[in-house]
């Protein structure tokens, strides 16, 4: 599956695709809001996208807003972040995130959060 | 390097207290244990210990023992099927057999509370507030009981088969990126301590028991017992739900065996 993964920090991006390409997705990477807009449109297979919220440029929640607004993609959003506050969380949802992963986290949280959006 | 006699007084001692069996061959098993404890009681071999066991054992060092050979490992709505089963299935046939009564569950090996939580939740979500029903939930590990009853939980326990939409709302945020149980969840729960080997089980008492993922630590003499107990334990038409995977063989326990939601379950017949 091809999972774009939006994440300003290197070292996280690095990790994750790293997780991610371990499992046999094909990672997609986008460092902002702005930047995962460009790869939507330059891929239309996309199957999951993992979004961090701080970011420049088009932080996570106006990607959410974005979307909603403008329906670029229909695949399930995961909100993968440390803001874990409850009302951030309701947030997300309320914009369109189908899960959240709080950072830090493992593997196996990685892996069960995919297959629960991902099977529905 | 730990002597034959260390390993069988350990297992021997484990075995009796728990009813977890360490054949000779697993031995190696109990080397981790074996090292905390050493660790814990401050002794720098192994023989130290065994003779601190053997002189003046405690009883905190016979229950920091049960502690760490109890296998705790446990996560929010494992295995999925049988939340399935109790909300679909379980509890409705319950209903005709018993209209308008109190349904009592028990959680007999609740370890540190995602079970029991992730029952309330599945019925919370189901039935809202028009069912009425009671837990009690029990372990043998007073570590884990702790952990359960204080209801706190760190950010990797609730990412663990909890899905958020469920955890923002029947959890709050509290210091140190931990979540706490809210009180209209753990208000229904009871938790106590019990030993399925030597306690005293009730007697057709409880409409659902939940013994899952335990028994396949336990040897053909004392699963037949324990299940023999939980047989009584259930009402009749009751039903107990085990692990995925575990079943009767071995025993001689007439519990009709059903698939619900696609779980499989175990019913006591209705009289």
């Amino acid at each position: 599956m091809k999972v774009l993964l939006v994440d300003d920090s290197n070292s996280i991006a690095m990790v994750v695709g790293q997780m991610l390409q371990d499992l046999g997705h094909e990672v997609v990477r986008a460092k902002d809001g702005k930047d995962a807009i460009a790869k939507v449109n330059e891929n239309s297979d996309i199957g999951v996208v993992l979004l961090d919220w701080n970011m420049p440029e088009m932080d996570g929640l106006e990607f959410l807003e974005y979307n909603q607004k403008n329906k670029i993609l229909s695949c399930p959003i995961i909100m993968m972040t440390t803001e874990n506050k409850p009302e951030k969380i309701v947030k997300a949802l309320q914009n369109g995130a189908s899960e959240y992963i709080m950072k830090p986290f493992t593997q196996d949280i990685l892996v069960s959060k995919i297959d629960t959006v991902v099977k529905g | 390097m730990i002597s034959q006699e260390i390993y069988k007084y350990f297992a021997d001692f484990v075995f009796k207290k728990t009813g977890i069996f360490y054949p000779e061959k697993d031995f190696y098993r109990l080397d981790s244990r074996i090292n905390t404890m050493m660790k814990e009681f401050r002794c720098d071999t192994p023989d130290d210990l065994y003779q601190m066991f053997l002189t003046k054992k405690t009883e905190q060092m016979e229950r920091f023992l049960i502690d760490i050979c109890t296998n705790n490992e446990t996560y929010f709505f494992r295995d999925n099927k049988p939340f399935d089963a109790l909300v679909n299935d379980i509890i409705p046939q319950l209903q005709e057999i018993y209209p308008n009564q109190t349904i009592q569950m028990w959680s007999c090996a609740s370890s540190t509370g995602q079970e029991p939580l992730s029952i309330m939740m599945s019925l919370k979500e189901k039935f809202g507030d028009s069912l009425n029903f009671s837990l009690k939930a029990t372990d043998i590990s007073s570590k884990a009981l702790k952990k359960a009853t204080d209801g706190v939980y760190s950010n990797l326990d609730v990412q663990r088969g909890l899905p958020v939409q469920l955890l923002v709302k029947y959890f709050e945020s509290v210091e140190n990126s931990q979540w706490k149980v809210k009180s209209e969840l753990s208000k229904h729960v009871s938790y106590s301590s019990f030993n399925l080997l030597t306690d005293i089980f009730e007697r057709n008492k409880f409409h659902v028991v939940f013994c899952r993922n335990v028994l396949i630590y336990q040897n053909p003499e004392n699963k037949q017992e324990i299940l023999s107990n939980i047989y009584h334990a259930l009402k009749p038409g009751g039903f107990l739900v085990m692990g995925a995977g575990e079943s009767l063989i071995g025993t001689n326990i007439q519990l009709e065996q059903k698939s619900l939601s696609g779980c499989m379950v175990f019913q006591r017949p209705k009289e």
